[in-house]
């Protein structure tokens, strides 16, 4: 077991390595900024995976706090001025701003069932679209609007940089997260969660702490956003973010942080790819049915994803090994 | 006192359309106990199948029959093959039926191009009565009046007859009806197919109502009668009427007296409903 989670610490530090050489090898624009994307929806989505992975709970409203962090950022980048300072200060400000809102959201409606937490989510998200449309004098309403990042982040490849460095410490943040007791509780509340209630454990609490913990995530996914952007409109708060870290989630492996990541490589990279393929046939302009299509497939055939459907398979093989050689074992002795 | 009267007029007749859709919605829910988030791609199907043969054929009547045709048949078939997997399973029946609602809605751009179609009042349901400064217009009344049809239809078909007293017993006790010799499976499906073809009755109904249908309705009325199921208690006809008409007459006047709100007033009566009473207003208590 040891010698296995060795092992893959090695794999993962290997890639490290790996996509921090990307930029030294390529000088494709596009590649840099798909890449940065992919990380940053990485984040947004290994957030989104506390939620629905390691607790069971379905949210329709992660793009609020995606968007809390967009604006945020934003605002204070064109009101106050473009400098680092001010825009670590936005960082921290979404964050806190968006714990807050998610611990307010998960204490009113986190007792609700799933079906009521889900519209109610989606209720909430709706209100701050709503909001973020008629406060024209701070967001521009649905126009949006441009604004300048401070000097040193102006070069793509820093972006990148950063866009990794960030993606790889949430990862080990999320990691440690979720192999804490606490994250251990959170797991035995989505596989069966009247018995950790009787067992004395207090569900709501430990509800509301995954909400709050994917919500400063996926905020700071937002604050990343719209510094590759330099941009911000009321897209950021559309339904279809918070559909986008669900299919992330989803087509990766719930349960996984590293599915998580996966997704979000498959997502954006299929997304320029059939966008792409447009100039091909006119049907890849609908990209979206394929996507949809491969969202129920994979919801009826692999409920568990990529990284939770290979890791089933590499059990069940081992398991099989294991009594090959027990086996052996026997007819030599 | 006129504006009083028209606010009022129109938002019944919205309300009707979305307890259409709701109704369907409920009934799914009550007996079957899934979560169809893709309701309102039905709605659009509906719609843009009833107004396509309407005008191609000239007769509305014509395109209310195809609605509630392609209803049934989309309802068969999502039935059958995307719902009969997941039963039991709360979150595997969201996720799905947000791929079908994806996926539906993008196919009707496929068929009928992505540009809006744009969809006129039959003559004998156009124009308007004046009683006075009361100007009630002729197709509103018309939608509240098959919306209340509708209603007492499925009121009556539950409580006096037969079927109705099958699909009553199989929402309190699924087992029991099966070990009678009653093949709830078959009951399940019929259930959803008459949902699935009041959404599309809706759809076509919203057409000449609003003037264009677009693609990307499916997802905005589909939230709306969410809404409205949540707000009445899931799984109470009686409530999702009651919700249904509160959404549409509040919808209406904040659209004339607090314009701003007007797109947050759902969620916002949702928000409160939710908060004091978790389980709807005419929900039971469990």
């Amino acid at each position: 077991m040891i010698q296995t989670m060795d092992r893959k610490n090695m794999l993962y530090g290997l890639i490290f390595v790996a996509l921090l050489c990307i930029p030294f090898v390529t000088d494709s624009r596009t590649l840099l900024i798909m890449f940065t994307q992919i990380f940053l929806f990485g984040i947004f989505a290994m957030s989104y995976d506390i939620l629905l992975g390691y607790t069971g709970i379905v949210s329709f409203g992660h793009a609020m706090f995606f968007g809390i962090g967009a604006y945020s950022t934003g605002i204070l980048m064109k009101q106050i001025d473009s400098t680092i300072p001010v825009l670590l200060l936005a960082i921290v400000l979404a964050a806190v701003l968006s714990g807050l809102v998610s611990y307010l959201l998960g204490i009113l409606s986190l007792r609700l069932k799933s079906h009521f937490y889900a519209m109610l989510t989606l209720a909430f998200s709706g209100l701050f679209l709503v909001l973020a449309e008629k406060w024209r004098s701070v967001t521009y309403g649905n126009d949006g609007f441009t604004f300048s990042i401070p000097d040193p982040l102006r070069d793509r490849m820093t972006l990148y940089f950063i866009a990794l460095i960030t993606m790889a410490l949430v990862f080990l943040l999320l990691n440690r997260f979720t192999n804490s007791p606490l994250g251990k509780v959170l797991q035995a509340i989505r596989e069966n969660e009247p018995r950790v209630e009787s067992l004395g454990y207090n569900v709501l609490h430990y509800k509301v702490i995954a909400s709050v913990v994917a919500g400063v995530f996926a905020s700071v996914a937002g604050s990343l956003y719209v510094l590759t952007l330099r941009f911000v409109n009321t897209s950021v708060l559309a339904v279809e973010v918070s559909l986008d870290a669900l299919l992330m989630t989803i087509i990766g492996g719930v349960g996984t942080l590293v599915g998580a990541i996966i997704g979000a490589g498959l997502i954006e990279f299929a997304h320029h790819w059939l966008t792409g393929l447009a100039k091909v046939h006119w049907i890849f302009e609908r990209w979206l049915i394929f996507f949809g299509i491969l969202y129920i497939l994979v919801v009826m055939f692999f409920p568990q994803g990529i990284v939770g459907t290979f890791r089933n398979w590499r059990e069940k093989r081992s398991v099989r090994n294991k009594k090959v050689i027990e086996e052996k074992k026997n007819i030599s002795g | 006192m006129e504006v009083l009267v028209n606010l009022a007029v129109n938002g019944l007749a919205t309300g009707m359309l979305i307890f259409l859709l709701a109704a369907g919605l409920t009934l799914i829910f009550g007996l079957m106990d899934v979560v169809n988030f893709g309701h309102g791609a039905l709605f659009a199907w509906g719609a843009y199948a009833g107004i396509w043969t309407y005008v191609t054929t000239g007769s509305f009547v014509v395109g209310i029959l195809a609605a509630i045709i392609t209803g049934l048949l989309l309802g068969l078939v999502l039935e059958k093959y995307i719902i009969q997997p997941v039963y039991g399973n709360h979150i595997q029946q969201i996720l799905i039926t947000l791929g079908v609602l994806i996926v539906l809605s993008e196919m009707l751009k496929v068929v009928w191009g992505p540009n809006q179609l744009s969809a006129r009042t039959p003559s004998y349901l156009a124009g308007s009565w004046e009683f006075g400064d009361i100007i009630i217009i002729k197709y509103r009344l018309f939608i509240i009046a098959v919306g209340f049809i509708v209603f007492f239809l499925i009121r009556y078909i539950l409580k006096n007859t037969k079927i109705g007293l099958i699909v009553r017993a199989g929402v309190i006790n699924k087992e029991m009806v099966q070990a009678l010799g009653i093949n709830i499976k078959k009951v399940f499906m019929y259930v959803f197919m008459v949902g699935a073809a009041m959404a599309a009755l809706g759809g076509i109904l919203l057409g000449p109502y609003s003037g264009v249908i677009y693609a990307e309705m499916g997802m905005e009325f589909g939230i709306l009668a969410f809404i409205v199921v949540v707000i009445g208690g899931m799984g109470n006809i009686k409530g999702s009427l009651f919700a249904a008409i509160l959404v549409g007459v509040c919808g209406s006047f904040m659209a004339y007296y607090v314009p701003a709100l007007s797109l947050a007033v759902n969620m916002l009566l949702m928000v409160i409903v939710l908060v004091f009473r978790p389980q709807g207003l005419f929900g039971a208590k469990g």
